[in-house]
């Protein structure tokens, strides 16, 4: 669907989704891409064609010309592909499936778990208390899928002077899911937000740095020079990145680069014992901050407590001793001045000064996280987060918009129509579709919001209509389209029409995708598309010279009108050819074709005359009585049998010339008489209709096939 | 991304992808008809090469439109000439013959030339509607389920909803077919049709109904308001519909792109309610081809400013043009 | 697939350790390559990049050594179009051979060091000269010296290494009404194919000219039909012709009964005594010599041994004769092809549809 491919040469990513969110408010600017056809102008035409799901195709045609300078014809047009696909940019192809496979059965496990709680309890709202814990399930399931980000500040290798490792890439769909994760889904983490966010940004704050200065961004630089640094106390960097980590709560990066103090070095201990008694009193501090939470990572920083009133406690205990050193003696007998500074500064930060923090971050988000850990600890109520995050946005104006924040923005304003919107400018269909479950866990308003069916949307819902959209993203690959079906199954309304389509526009060519479609059909009950695309691919194998699978599928598709058509034209061949060599391959084809086969509608008719005309050749091979009355038996069963086209009448009676005039006996007794001179009859009646195909016989024939009747019935009169 | 997925012989027109976007039919201005395969059979969008070229042989003139007949029906496409005739070709294997295109049956009319061509699929055979330079609709049947050869006249008459009508030689330039893409068993087979002409008449877009009780066509529906019913019509298209409780056609005149509503449900003579609920502007000038995607939420429009664009309803169903693409060399 | 299917399998007790390696590449087959060495061991894949619409060949080494198994890949050879079907097997010398046939039509004979398994050369049938249009399937003959080829034309053919070249010969041509989708060399002599309608013929060199003996299966009254996917015949059994296909179908036709067919798995039988394994297409059949059949003291020359099938919904289980399947394997998405290694029976890898690949170990 609408959704522009990235790429397209600005370099910008632009997602058109976006539009089919309610964001009608929004003036929104045209966005035009171009196209590169790279043909001499002037075209002439333009053709466009929808290839599967949100493929456009479009065909270029230049001005008919004559040969250029070289002599050579040149090219007189071309047709290229664009793919109208999603917006997650950052992610590759077989990145991009490896998560629709994935993100498969967790889908298909929440939706089947909806159903049956919704079955199971008709009385009140399928909405059991325990609902979220399915839906966080799907959530860590979906989560496994984004790529699994080493978190940042956990140091594996203890190189001393490596503060910052080289992480894997984290995702910004991973970053964006967690978030939605951890406002939406998971109850348990609400007591303790704060602290979450804190870790988020911790996992997450590199992500942001592609738009602007961050303090990991800062730290990276920082840990680029480090190396080269002699007296690292010296440098007024140190002390602000310092400061900057401590702000957010890195707090194992930050007591870790203060260990890197001039001071802990062994050689200078004595001369510094203070100043190192000051760093290492800061360090210890940092290491016990009591912090909000279940608990921490082992090996992480910081002292976790569970309840409130234990934590109001230690805190108020921990802010004491901060303020008791701050006001110590001993920073006068600091003779180093940046030390002494830079330390104060981070106390200063530790209790809570505003004008410090502000200093020490980058970016609103940092601010944010900084208010959390050292201002409001207790911060509960999206208000008073999204009050919050106003402020800290005006003391640090963005210079470029990220995806993410606009996402935060949506969340903390609670308002679901822009995280929708954010989600699908700057993720994509996939996220949409799957985030949309997220969103509606908790949350009635979003639930009416998203559930509602719309006039304006042809009656559908806002959750259908994105699984309709990223279904339809699905369809545009020959790889994922059969995972479409899943997502079209879960859309009450359009689903089924919509899959109807898709299969119905797949290539019946190669039996492997073929046997698919009639899979999912079975699977989803689709009886008539099914027979259909069967049709299809039985007239392609029989135009195209596979006669025996052709039969097969219209066989299998129940097609009468196609196989009686088709017996009419395989008589001819067979008339043509039966006696001959070639009458080995016919077996093949007959015995496929059945002979008690109902679908094989007219092509009985084939068998039997297969039977006939064998035990003719027989008698004319000379193998005779016997072989004869077969013969007679097989041309009256052939002549009662209503499928025998009439056309095959006089050429049957014919052929049987030899048969009906039998020299030893009459073949034939006076009612198989009768019966081939009543068809005779009806044959000369039929002879004057306009539209009676003449037998290629010659002109003769009927007289002397009568001649012989009568003969045979004057002697099997005489006979009985 | 763009791709590349084929190039064209100097003074190729036309061109037409088949129902899964596998194989590509191409027409030019010397009366060849070419047709070009994927190299993959089950991937669809890798690169096309020709396979087959075949020189209409009757044609005076160039190939000027390519239509591919269901495939149902084969691997088969109608083609149509700049002198208005209009011949069908298929892909078959005949008499130990390999694999080859043959020409299967040509239309020629001394009187008119034939303009566009569409094929639909009724619940027991293949029909076409052919509509001519003197503002006459004719629809054929197929008589046999496996051969194109025998094509029945079903019906000709007129692209005006009042069945006495009172106007001289009509002379068409362009008119646009599109069939309802929907395929039900419960549903008549139905049609919209517009002109381009001089007769203000004929132009206006009609939706053509089978009527499967007295075996004729019918006109349910007027697709065009009081004021703009001698307006030349460009361009049609019915939108798949999965499930809406209406359809959706496209409808395009110098005045710009309309969207319409078409109800499903008959008033008691027969009509079906309409509603123009969008009209579109962007092309400036004419619009060359409307096509509407597999779930019929997103039109694709190509026009004679060269550009391609895409049209979407929001939420609120306020049509918007989505994007546009401008090509360049 | 297996979300809705409703497999009646029943699950292993000692469930077999299972390593999944993902590709970037759609894999239409994977096979083991027949080694010399017990320490080397390598796979062979046919795989598809849809990103760039090109097919390859690849021989990957396992390394089991280290601590996670992991699959590294040696050589690579660029076939002209996807590969339709991919056979291993030995030449006289022991060289591992690997045979591939491709939808264009041509057949690649590759040859490869039997210690480190690069490729030393290769032979090949362009397209159009076996078949009009795609080969359906290809086997190579025990000791490899002759490859039978089947394709939807139907058309029959023999392709035979001499010396540096290959020869080919026409053994059957059917002019498309008959369509073959499955062979299995049974003697040196004798061979199956498969096709359509649970169709399966038996051809003898000896007996030039046509099939020796046909078999259809019509068990289904003409309701629903299906197609014969893939064909097994045991060594130590060469009279029975063991077949997969359509519906979940497991067949066994023993050429002294020739019209009654023993039906392993399905669903298209209308027999609700028959377990089924799967419901969807059998793609691949291969008798299992590790599982132990469990009715020890009946192995009469008639009771068929039990094998191993994969599905289109997903499904890696062992079929037996009157006993209910035990699934190894249960996914989301197809599984397109297996092979049991023929040196460690224990030992299975399969490739899924959703571009990855799994090495199976039973206990």
């Amino acid at each position: 669907m609408p959704g522009v491919t990235s790429g397209t040469g600005d370099g910008t990513s632009v997602s058109g989704a976006g539009a089919l969110v309610p964001l009608s408010s929004e003036a929104r600017s045209l966005s035009v891409y171009p196209l590169h056809h790279g043909l001499k102008p002037p075209l002439a035409r333009i053709a466009i064609s929808w290839a599967r799901g949100n493929a456009l195709r479009v065909s270029f045609f230049r001005q008919p010309s004559g040969r250029d300078s070289d002599g050579a014809a040149e090219v007189g047009g071309k047709v290229i592909e664009v793919k109208l696909s999603d917006g997650d940019g950052d992610i590759g192809d077989a990145q991009f499936r490896k998560i629709a496979y994935g993100s498969v059965s967790p889908f298909a496990l929440l939706q089947s778990r909806r159903n049956s709680l919704a079955t199971m309890s008709k009385i009140s709202s399928p909405y059991h208390f325990e609902w979220w814990e399915y839906v966080m399930e799907y959530s860590r399931d979906i989560k496994a899928l984004l790529g699994n980000p080493k978190s940042l500040a956990s140091p594996l290798i203890d190189d001393p002077k490596t503060v910052l490792k080289n992480v894997e890439e984290p995702t910004s769909l991973k970053a964006a899911w967690e978030l939605m994760e951890i406002f939406y889904v998971d109850k348990l983490s609400q007591s303790w937000l704060p602290e979450r966010l804190v870790d988020w940004l911790a996992d997450y704050d590199c992500l942001l740095s592609s738009t602007q200065a961050t303090i990991h961004s800062k730290l990276v630089d920082f840990q680029k020079e480090l190396v080269t640094l002699q007296v690292i106390e010296d440098n007024p960097k140190y002390w602000e990145v310092i400061s900057s980590a401590l702000a957010v709560g890195w707090l194992d990066i930050v007591v870790k680069m203060l260990r890197l103090h001039g001071s802990y070095q062994l050689d200078q201990i004595n001369n510094r014992e203070t100043e190192n008694g000051l760093v290492e009193a800061v360090a210890v501090l940092i290491s016990k901050m009591p912090r909000l939470r279940p608990e921490l990572e082992s090996g992480r920083l910081g002292e976790c407590y569970k309840a409130k009133p234990d934590f109001v406690k230690a805190w108020e205990k921990w802010r004491a001793q901060i303020t008791k050193l701050d006001c110590s003696a001993y920073w006068v007998r600091c003779g180093h001045h940046q030390t002494r500074e830079g330390l104060r500064n981070m106390l200063q930060l530790m209790l809570g000064n505003t004008n410090s923090l502000c200093t020490a971050t980058c970016h609103w988000i940092e601010l944010f996280i900084s208010h959390f850990l050292y201002i409001r600890p207790f911060t509960a109520g999206l208000e008073s987060m999204y009050n919050m995050a106003q402020k800290c946005m005006q003391f640090k104006p963005m210079s470029g918009s990220h995806g993410l924040l606009g996402l935060i923005i949506g969340i903390l304003g609670e308002n679901t129509e822009v995280v929708l919107a954010e989600c699908s400018r700057e993720f994509g269909p996939w996220m949409v579709a799957h985030a949309i479950e997220l969103l509606t866990a908790e949350s009635d308003q979003a639930e009416t919001l998203l559930r509602e069916e719309h006039d304006n949307l042809g009656g559908i819902s806002i959750e259908e209509l994105h699984r309709l959209v990223y279904a339809q993203v699905l369809s545009s690959h020959s790889l994922t389209w059969q995972i479409a079906p899943i997502y079209l199954a879960s859309c009450i309304k359009q689903g089924m029409g919509l899959l109807e389509i898709l299969l119905s526009k797949q290539p019946v060519q190669n039996n492997q995708v073929l046997l698919k479609i009639i899979e999912i059909c079975r699977l989803y009950e689709l009886d008539s598309v099914s027979s259909n695309i069967m049709k299809i691919a039985g007239v392609y194998h029989w135009k195209h010279g596979r006669k025996g699978s052709g039969v097969f599928w219209l066989q299998q598709a129940r097609d009468e009108v196609r196989l009686n058509r088709i017996a009419q034209q395989l008589f001819d061949s067979v008339g043509k050819s039966i006696s001959d060599e070639s009458f080995k391959q016919w077996e093949g084809l007959i015995e496929l074709l059945g002979s008690e086969s109902k679908t094989a509608g007219g092509l009985e008719f084939l068998h039997k005359y297969r039977d006939f005309k064998k035990s003719l050749k027989q008698v004319n091979d000379g193998k005779t009585n016997d072989a004869a009355r077969q013969a007679v038996e097989s041309l009256i069963s052939l002549m009662k049998n209503p499928s025998t086209p009439q056309r095959f009448w006089l050429p049957l009676l014919f052929d049987s010339l030899k048969l009906l005039s039998w020299q030893e006996r009459p073949l034939l007794n006076v009612s198989q008489t009768n019966l081939l001179l009543n068809k005779l009859q009806e044959l000369s009646m039929a002879r004057l209709r306009p539209d009676f195909i003449e037998a290629d016989l010659p002109n003769q024939a009927l007289s002397s096939v009568r001649l012989a009747l009568a003969t045979n019935l004057g002697r099997a009169i005489l006979e009985e | 991304m763009e791709k590349s997925l084929a190039t064209f012989d100097n003074g190729t027109t036309c061109s037409a992808w088949n129902h899964c976007g596998q194989r590509l039919a191409t027409g030019s201005a010397d009366g060849t008809l070419s047709i070009f395969d994927s190299q993959d059979p089950a991937s669809t969008s890798s690169s096309f090469t020709c396979t087959s070229k075949s020189r209409i042989h009757e044609a005076q003139a160039g190939i000027v439109k390519v239509v591919w007949v269901p495939p149902e029906y084969g691997d088969a496409v109608a083609c149509i000439c700049a002198d208005g005739t209009m011949s069908l070709w298929e892909e078959v294997v005949e008499d130990a013959q390999p694999l080859q295109w043959k020409q299967c049956k040509s239309f020629k009319s001394n009187s008119s030339k034939v303009l566009d061509i569409q094929f639909g699929i009724s619940l027991t055979s293949l029909k076409m509607v052919a509509a001519h330079s003197d503002g006459h609709v004719k629809v054929f049947e197929l008589l046999d389920s496996l051969e194109m050869k025998n094509w029945q006249l079903q019906a000709e008459f007129q692209n005006v909803i009042e069945s006495v009508s009172t106007f001289g030689k009509a002379s068409c330039i362009s008119a646009s077919i599109s069939w309802n893409p929907h395929r039900g068993e419960s549903q008549d087979s139905s049609f919209v049709l517009g002109f381009n002409s001089d007769t203000p008449q004929l132009n206006s877009s009609k939706v053509w109904e089978f009527d499967q009780a007295h075996q004729r066509w019918l006109p349910v529906a007027e697709l065009a308001l009081p004021a703009d019913k001698g307006d030349q019509v460009h361009a049609v298209a019915w939108a798949p519909n999965i499930g809406r409780p209406y359809e959706v056609i496209a409808v395009a005149t110098l005045k710009g792109i309309a969207i319409w509503h078409l109800g499903l449900d008959p008033d008691l003579d027969g009509r079906l309610s309409v509603e123009k609920v969008a009209l579109l502007s962007g092309h400036e000038g004419e619009v060359w081809q409307m096509e509407w995607d597999m779930s019929g939420m997103t039109l694709a429009t190509t026009g004679n400013d060269g550009m391609v664009r895409l049209w979407q309803s929001n939420l609120n169903g306020v049509w918007h043009e989505q994007a546009a693409f401008e090509p360049t060399s | 697939m297996a979300i809705t299917a409703t497999a009646t399998g029943t699950a292993l007790r000692d469930p077999p350790q299972i390593h999944r390696f993902p590709q970037t590449k759609y894999i239409d087959s994977v096979r083991w390559l027949p080694q010399l060495s017990a320490f080397d061991r390598f796979a062979v894949l046919s795989l598809f990049d849809s990103d760039s619409n090109t097919p390859s060949l690849e021989i990957h080494s396992l390394n089991p050594q280290s601590q996670t198994l992991t699959l590294t890949p040696q050589s690579t050879f660029s076939p002209p179009s996807r590969i339709s079907s991919l056979k291993t097997s030995q030449t006289p010398s022991h060289k591992p051979l690997i045979a591939a046939s491709t939808f264009s039509g041509s057949l690649h004979l590759l040859f490869a060091n039997a210690v480190d398994a690069s490729l030393e050369s290769e032979c090949s049938v362009p397209a159009k000269e076996l078949h009009v249009g795609a080969v359906s399937c290809v086997d190579v003959k025990d000791g490899g010296a002759e490859c039978v080829t089947v394709g939807e034309d139907g058309r029959v053919n023999l392709v035979g290494v001499t010396g540096s070249g290959l020869s080919c010969r026409r053994v059957f041509d059917s002019d498309g009404l008959v369509s073959y989708t499955a062979a299995k060399w049974a003697s040196p002599v004798e061979f199956a194919t498969g096709g359509y309608g649970f169709s399966l013929q038996w051809w003898d060199q000896r007996k030039p000219g046509g099939a020796v003996s046909q078999f259809k299966g019509n068990w289904t009254q003409g309701t629903t039909s299906g197609i014969v996917h893939s064909i097994d015949i045991h060594p130590s059994r060469k009279h029975t012709c063991l077949a997969g296909g359509s519906l979940g179908t497991v067949f066994a036709w023993d050429l002294r009964w020739q019209q009654q067919p023993i039906i392993l798995s399905g669903i298209g039988a209308g027999d609700a005594a028959i377990p089924s394994a799967c419901e969807s297409e059998v793609w691949e059949v291969q008798y299992d010599c590790y599982t132990k059949s469990t009715n020890m003291g009946n192995i009469s020359s008639s009771r068929i041994l039990p094998a191993i099938i994969c599905s289109e919904d997903g499904i890696l289980a062992v079929v037996e004769q009157d006993e209910e399947p035990i699934e190894l394997l249960a996914e989301p998405c197809a599984i397109n092809s297996f092979d049991i290694d023929r040196e460690n029976p224990s030992d299975m890898i399969c490739s899924f549809e959703w571009e990855s690949i799994a090495i199976l170990t039973r206990p």
